[in-house]
């Protein structure tokens, strides 16, 4: 009842519309979940964002994880802070959001925006090499105005290895929509949830479902009380998904680096913005002129259409365009840098 | 200043739609902030031009745009989804959607409109692909059997998956005759019948009104394409797209009386009789009526050919049975080429004494506010030019010559420099590469028409091919190359390309219809004889341009012929065409790659790509120039600019405005009013109106066109040598680009930089694009001023649908910047007189900035006092102390200059002709007219409606009462108004105060203050939400306390639009000239059309939307203040007409000699005296009761009690104090304004 309390409260025009876990069996759940696969001896730290009432982060901590909690509404900041003060350096309580990390612009910035070095200073975990085990794991449930921008910030965050990924292969353990899991789990061919995101995630992360749980489960900070879930036309949504998204190990192993990302995620963007184009098409539109031979190289069937090249395609036609001379013209480089900032 | 050049900028590119819309124009949408953009949005809908560029992903729609679950409806319980299927299946006639609506629970309404809205789209994507690739073949036998079963077929796919709403919709739709009848008798010529069909309508919403909007575009492309057929020549080809529709009974009830009179006038051109029979008994066949316009084709057609009198007897006859007169043929029907004569002859065979009907009498508007100007006692001579009647033949030859070539080449300023080598190279490449495209783009056009005839005869009717075949080929590639040359390097979206292309080719074969249908020579005789009215050995007198225009169309007999049958393509028409004109430019250049690279393998590559750019959710696709071609143009440096005929101002006196849809230019088409595409309903309340109401808003525009030009040939050559050397920004001349800043030089690829160096990369690109189109915008200036730098020119007015006139051409026009105005002249010159010399001394100062304080006398002493400086930047403006650059408007300060010296050195100044126009500037003209509409005294003194010795200042006025409220809270301890001692000024409230008059909001108003303490280094960062919060409540308060009026009438207004637009209903009135104004503001709805490239997503508005309500009631204060201050301006240029004064205006800004300067004062405050002498809030309210709740509606609605309330409800004003006696005791008695007091202000205009 506090927490229901506690969730009341959050009202107001300012406050974000937020879902909790407010219910201990739910917790429970999500625990086990965070907690399979990785090995007890080695058990990185938890990033959990926005734990709001904290049922979940008590959980964690019966089960002995340590945990570090993001949270940007003061409103459970102080309560969090008491739970933080009542242990043994077990948890650590940080006023922060994890989506307003690395602001644009310059300048002193306020909580809960901050930068990551600052984040990764106070959890006081240092950056490893991206071939390294995971440093750590982040959980959250996303806010969902911002679902989708989220997910592709992060993207090229991950692809950029800036932000949090600086520090290395960071798990990511989300409450995501399940029309979105839907999307980022979509096959080739797939004309409705087949999209620029699916061939970016699929091709940079693992994608692990652990969990689907009804979107009543959770509490919500709505003036009605009510589940507001988004609406969709062609993908089933009833749950919320509880999805894994661990980055791969060789994701820079080949001739895609950091450095060259920016183009890769360009070319995927321009490709699926009208799925049902001809790959050939696209490539000559952009004066590529040699799209045909390269599709002969790469396997690929001259009329094949840009949803149907699976995300590993994608990689591979990429890398075939990297070390032929086609990049070298600095057009393709500006517009991929232009576009990027209007996500 | 700048916001207004914007809007002005945006509204000449809305109506040129020929005129070549750079892409520094358009280009705004992309760089324009969120914030910059709701801020236009709020004060002009215009802007919304803009918005209309986003195409929209089909992609990122099904992910994450707001969207409705089917399955969500489909679930929710049953005594929600009664209602809903009630409203999809609703029968045209009963129409109860409305009312189940309004019963079901307020949430689930959303829904239902969003899917009505998303089934709609699909449903219309549906039918044009229908139109489009009709695949049944062209029954040429009148074969039935085929259509039927077609339609058979539609009907059982529409059964079997009638299970979804979606096909309730679609079968709802394509089964509601009354919608389609109702629609029709809305065509109808006749003016009762219109009137009629409008009423029955209002009441109508929901579902039909959407549904007849989407029919009325399918009906309109129908005709258009016939049209073509007509213009063409093909009367078979027009009888095979009839037939398609007629033979199918699900098609035929897209056809109405005015496509059988198409096919039946191209019939008639060829003499074919039997055609037409056989067309009027097709129409006996659908029940349809035989109307005026028929009959004239079947007459036009017996002209043609032999027939004998019985027959012709039998068809007068019929006419007249059916209830029409045969005068009425030769007075309402707009015949082309020789059909009149045609049409004459016959009826002379059956009687031999047959006179044309005597040109009805000039009707004479009845305005109380113009019974002196139009009375014909009083009647003045009409002010003569300069020039005889044999040098305004010449001039008109020249502009003929110029319109009918429809492009015009210039040399830019830019010419003056030398040419390097490389340029010289670089242009010969150029010439070759151009030859090239000029061969491939024919052929693809080429091929393109034979696939698509091909297709035609197999399969029905290509939607496209008729538009393809109006121009000769050769000049559809020279529109398409035309775009290459001015494709900005960062792209244009697909949208504004294919609009610019699609409206080209209207423009073009506008003009091929004027030159075949005689309507030129029927023009060119008339202005032959018009002339004699302007020239000064031209012997009429005492006529009005339009009256004298009008008589002389009388006499010679044309009747209505001389305007065009109206004849616009919809908008998705013109969309489609240029996008396959775009299409086929894209397929058919190409550009070797090597130019950049010498050491590439010299390939040709696409010249054009197309690409994504993205928004969040939205993606715009992008027509980006390979970056080569960019290169190479840049490297040739070309000196030519083309121009649409219609963005040069006129070389001869324009065409007198006479009607909506005549006048101005000789040929380019040109409408009264502006409107943003596809919406028609300012046209139509144009033409119902009756003619003589408009002719005050008619004669004004002429007064304005008539005003002659000239340029002032030293500024301009100063002006371009900075220009050419490298700019000034503080001159507010735009560098070249080559003064761009230069991002750090890149180490390697560009993939390697850090953040901050990509960050910076990007912040050097948009200042150079910034930059780039700024210098184009002034090239475009310069460079069309230099071209007329000799010559004598006139700017054609047209206006915006609150009456407010702009010049048609729309780069180089006296609305433009402080550069464009400085280097215009009067053509006509005056001597100075007396009191000359020193207006032009105290304009100087006006144009300073500096003085705004002082009184007049001040300020020519002040002049007086520096005049060292005032020759000094006249004679040495480069080199010397450069006084001049450091004013407000530096280039007309230094114009100023030079004309002081010209005259002050003269030997008697007095005698000195002068072309120099002299301003007057209203003092916050907005609340001027508030001020004077509530009778506020202390208002009234504050904007200087009243006498007194210096110049009042309102923000400086409210900042004092600002700062006595915040003393006051202060002493009481509130928090707030203590931080904010000291900083109360009158910089932080003008902002404020000048936009309240435009309906600025509280929230609004917090960001402005915002920004202004923000800009205060001092002001604690902590108190800005709150301070500003405080502020803007008491700027308000402020406002109220001295314009005490204001607020209660501005109240008034919105919320009596709130009610009529939540009624369903736009707000309209009619200004007291008796201009009809309807506010355009619909909800938004965009189709989506289906073209090879890329879906193009298309927001189109138009009369049979619902009203968008928040921009309806925030919007009517302000236009309806508007709508004020341009009839202000409209009595004003016509009293000074009749005083022989030569007047132009920059809406509350006025221009005349310097000479009659203190003539025009005098008329401008007894307009105004007389304008507010008038029962305006009355007027309207009665207007509006009379409008919306005419009583006798057997039912009349809630709504309709409440907005009556409202109507009648009219605020205190000067004429109804009676009523307020009351409330005006209890708030103490502040006295009362006394109107005629303005006559005497001296700064009430200064």
């Amino acid at each position: 009842s506090e927490t229901e309390w506690l969730v009341q409260h959050l009202q107001g025009p300012a406050v974000p519309f937020r879902r909790f876990i407010a219910c201990p069996r739910l917790a429970r759940t999500v625990q086990q979940c965070l907690q399979g696969g990785a090995s007890p001896d080695h058990q990185p730290v938890l990033l959990e964002y926005a734990p709001g009432p904290g049922i979940l982060t008590r959980t964690l901590l019966n089960a002995g994880v340590r945990v570090v909690a993001l949270e940007s509404s003061s409103a459970f900041l102080q309560n969090l802070q008491s739970l933080e003060n009542s242990l043994d350096g077990q948890l650590k309580v940080i006023h922060g959001d994890l989506f307003r990390l690395d602001p644009l612009g310059t300048g002193p910035v306020k909580p809960p925006a901050m930068y990551s070095d600052q984040l990764f200073e106070t959890m006081g975990v240092a950056a490893v090499p991206w071939r390294a085990d995971v440093p750590v794991k982040v959980f959250g449930i996303l806010q969902q105005r911002k679902e989708r921008n989220i997910l592709w910030r992060l993207l090229f965050a991950l692809y950029e290895c800036s932000s949090i990924f600086r520090y290395g292969r960071i798990e990511l353990n989300f409450f995501i929509s399940e029309k979105e899991y839907k999307v980022l789990t979509a096959k080739p061919k797939d004309a409705r949830a087949y999209q620029a995101l699916t061939v970016l995630w699929q091709v940079g992360c693992e994608i692990q479902l652990l969990h689907m749980e009804p979107w009543s489960s959770f509490v919500t900070n709505s003036k009605n009380g009510g589940l507001a879930v988004p609406k969709t036309m062609w993908l089933p949504n009833d749950h919320l998904c509880l999805v894994r998204l661990t980055p791969r190990q060789d994701l820079f192993a080949g001739s895609l680096k950091p450095t060259n990302s920016l183009p890769f995620i360009f070319t995927v963007k321009q490709c699926l913005a009208k799925p049902k184009s001809k790959l050939i098409d696209r490539l000559n539109s952009w004066s590529l002129d040699k799209g045909g031979k390269l599709l002969k190289e790469l396997e690929i069937p001259q009329n094949a259409r840009t949803r149907d090249l699976c995300p590993e395609g994608y990689r591979r036609l990429f890398e075939a365009l990297q070390t032929s001379d086609m990049f070298t013209e600095t057009w393709f480089h500006d517009d991929a840098l232009e576009s990027i900032r209007n996500i | 200043m700048s916001l207004l050049r914007l809007r002005a900028a945006l509204a000449g590119t809305a109506r040129l739609r020929g005129a070549g819309i750079p892409w520094s124009v358009l280009r705004n949408y992309s760089s324009a902030s969120a914030k910059e953009r709701a801020r236009r949005n709020g004060i002009c809908e215009r802007t919304e031009l803009l918005e209309v560029l986003k195409a929209r992903v089909k992609q990122l729609q099904a992910g994450s745009s707001p969207e409705l679950g089917l399955s969500k409806v489909e679930l929710g319980d049953a005594e929600q989804q009664e209602p809903l299927q009630q409203a999809l299946a609703a029968g045209p006639q009963q129409d109860p959607a409305p009312r189940a609506r309004q019963e079901s629970p307020a949430w689930p309404r959303g829904w239902v409109e969003k899917m009505k809205k998303e089934m709609q789209q699909r449903q219309l994507k549906v039918e044009q692909r229908l139109s489009i690739a009709a695949p049944e073949p062209a029954p040429e036998s009148q074969g039935e059997a085929k259509p039927k079963s077609k339609a058979k077929a539609k009907k059982t796919k529409a059964k079997k998956s009638q299970k979804t709403p979606k096909a309730e919709v679609a079968a709802a739709w394509s089964q509601s005759p009354a919608s389609s009848q109702s629609a029709c008798s809305h065509l109808e010529p006749r003016a009762a019948a219109a009137k009629k069909a409008t009423k029955v309508q209002r009441p109508q919403q929901g579902l039909k009104d959407k549904d007849s909007n989407q029919f009325k575009v399918l009906q309109q492309t129908i005709q258009s394409s016939l049209e073509c057929f007509l213009f063409l020549q093909q009367p078979e080809e027009a009888e095979r797209l009839l037939l398609l529709y007629h033979n199918s009974p699900a098609k035929r009830r897209f056809l109405d009386i005015n496509c059988y009179n198409i096919v039946m006038q191209s019939w008639a051109r060829k003499g074919h009789l039997h055609r037409i029979q056989c067309l009027l008994s097709m129409l006996e066949s659908v029940g349809l009526q035989p109307n005026l316009d028929s009959y004239a084709a079947v007459l036009e057609c017996m002209g043609r050919t032999l027939v004998s009198p019985k027959t012709v007897r039998r068809y007068v006859q019929q006419l007249r049975t059916d209830g029409f007169h045969v005068d009425e043929l030769f007075q309402k029907c707009l015949f082309e080429d020789d059909g009149k004569e045609k049409v004459l002859k016959v009826i002379r065979i059956v009687q031999p004494n047959y006179q044309l009907p005597p040109p009805p009498e000039p009707e004479i508007c009845k305005s109380s506010l113009l019974q002196d100007f139009y009375s014909r006692d009083k009647a003045v001579s009409y002010p003569k030019l300069e020039f005889s009647v044999e040098e305004l033949q010449e001039r008109f030859q020249q502009q003929l010559e110029l319109e009918l070539n429809n492009t015009v080449t210039i040399q830019s300023v830019e010419a003056s420099k030398p040419l390097t080598p490389q340029a010289t190279q670089a242009r010969a490449l150029l010439a070759s590469l151009r030859g090239q495209w000029q061969d491939s783009v024919l052929q693809a056009l080429q091929h393109s028409k034979r696939q698509m005839s091909k297709f035609k005869k197999a399969s029905g009717h290509n939607l496209l091919y008729p538009y393809l075949c109006l121009l000769p080929e050769e000049e559809y590639v020279s529109i398409m190359l035309q775009i290459l040359s001015s494709l900005s390097p960062q792209g244009v979206s697909l949208v504004v390309l294919a609009r610019e292309l699609g409206s080209k080719v209207y423009d073009r074969y506008i003009t091929l219809r004027k030159l075949r249908s005689r309507q030129l020579e029927k023009v060119q005789e008339i202005y032959g004889d018009y002339i004699h009215l302007l020239a000064k050995d031209g012997q009429p007198k005492e006529y009005l341009p339009r009256e004298y225009w009008e008589k002389l169309v009388a006499e010679a007999g044309f009747g209505p012929s001389l305007n065009l049958k109206e004849c616009s393509w919809p908008f998705m028409v013109q969309m489609r065409l240029g996008m396959h004109l775009l299409e086929l430019l894209v397929q058919a250049t190409k550009v070797p790659r090597n130019i950049l690279n010498p050491r590439l393998e010299p390939k040709l590559v696409p010249l054009l790509y197309h690409i994504y750019s993205f928004q969040s959710s939205w993606q715009v696709g992008l027509l980006k120039p390979h970056p080569a071609f960019s290169q190479l143009l840049a490297e040739a440096a070309e000196t030519e600019l083309t121009f649409n005929s219609s963005a040069i101002p006129m070389l001869c006196p324009p065409v007198p405005w006479t009607s909506p849809r005549f006048g101005a230019f000789l040929l380019n088409d040109t409408r009264l009013m502006r409107f943003v595409d596809g919406a028609a309903q300012h046209q139509q309340l144009l033409e119902r109106c009756p003619p003589a109401d408009l002719h005050p808003v008619l004669d004004a525009l002429n007064q304005l066109g008539n005003c002659a030009w000239r340029i002032n040939r030293p500024v301009l050559d100063i002006i371009v040598s900075i220009f050419n050397a490298r700019g000034d920004e503080k001159l507010d001349i735009p560098p070249p680009l080559s003064e761009a800043p230069r991002p750090p030089a890149a180490p390697g690829s560009p993939s390697a930089l850090s953040k901050s160096q990509k960050q910076e990369l990007l912040l050097c690109k948009k200042k150079a694009a910034e930059m780039h189109s700024l210098r184009m915008d002034a090239l475009y200036k310069l460079s069309i001023a230099n071209h007329l730098r000799d010559k004598v020119f006139w700017f054609p007015h047209n206006m915006d649908f609150r009456g407010r006139t702009y010049p048609c051409p729309p780069y180089f026009n006296h609305l433009g910047n402080d550069v464009t105005r400085a280097i215009l002249l009067f053509a006509e010159g005056r001597p100075l007189g007396p009191k000359g010399l020193d207006w032009l001394k105290i304009h100087l100062i006006n144009l300073t900035g500096l003085k705004k304080k002082n009184s007049l006398q001040e300020r020519l002493d002040y002049a007086n006092e520096i005049m060292e400086d005032i020759l000094d930047s006249a004679d040495r403006p480069l080199t010397g102390r450069k006084w001049w650059m450091t004013t407000d408007e530096p280039w007309q300060a230094l114009a100023c200059c030079m004309e002081i010296a010209k005259a002050s050195r003269s030997p008697d100044p007095a005698a000195y002709i002068s072309h120099f126009p002299v301003h007057q500037d209203g003092s916050c003209n907005g609340l001027q007219h508030y001020a004077a509409l509530g009778r506020d005294l202390i208002g009234a003194i504050s904007v200087n409606l009243m006498p007194c010795s210096v110049p009042q200042d309102v923000y400086s006025a409210v900042a004092q009462q600002v700062e006595e409220f915040r003393r006051k809270d202060a002493r009481q301890g509130v928090k707030i108004a203590q931080v904010l001692q000291g900083f109360i000024s009158r910089k932080v409230v003008k902002q404020t105060v000048m936009t309240v008059v435009y309906g600025v909001t509280r929230y609004g108003g917090r960001l402005q203050m915002e920004k202004r303490l923000k800009e205060i280094d001092e002001f604690p960062e902590e108190y800005l939400w709150e301070a500003s919060h405080y502020l803007v409540k008491q700027v308000f308060n402020g406002i109220k306390e001295m314009f005490s009026a204001t607020r209660d009438i501005q109240n008034w207004l919105t919320e009596s639009a709130k009610l009529i637009a939540q009624s369903g209903q736009t707000v309209e009135w009619v200004t007291p000239l008796g201009l009809p104004i309807v506010q355009p503001y619909y909800r938004s709805k965009s189709t989506v059309l289906n073209c090879g490239m890329q879906h193009l997503s298309v927001k189109n508005s138009s009369g049979d939307q619902k009203p968008n309500t928040v921009k309806q009631k925030n919007a009517f204060p302000p236009n309806f203040i508007h709508s004020l201050d341009s009839t202000h301006m409209m009595l004003t240029a016509l009293h000074c007409l009749r005083q022989g004064l030569t007047f132009v205006s920059v809406h509350d800004c006025y221009w005349t000699h310097a000479l009659t300067v203190d003539v025009m004062n005098q008329i401008c405050r007894q307009q105004f005296v007389a304008l507010h002498s008038e029962r305006i809030l009355q007027d309207l309210s009665e207007f509006m009761l009379e409008k919306y709740c005419s009583p006798g509606r057997e039912t009349r609605a809630q709504w309709q009690k409440k907005l009556t309330e409202q109507l009648s409800s009219v605020p205190k004003t000067g004429r109804t104090q009676g009523r307020n006696c009351q409330a005006q005791e209890q708030f103490g008695d502040k006295g009362e304004f006394n109107l005629e007091e303005v006559m005497n202000s001296t700064y009430f205009f200064s």
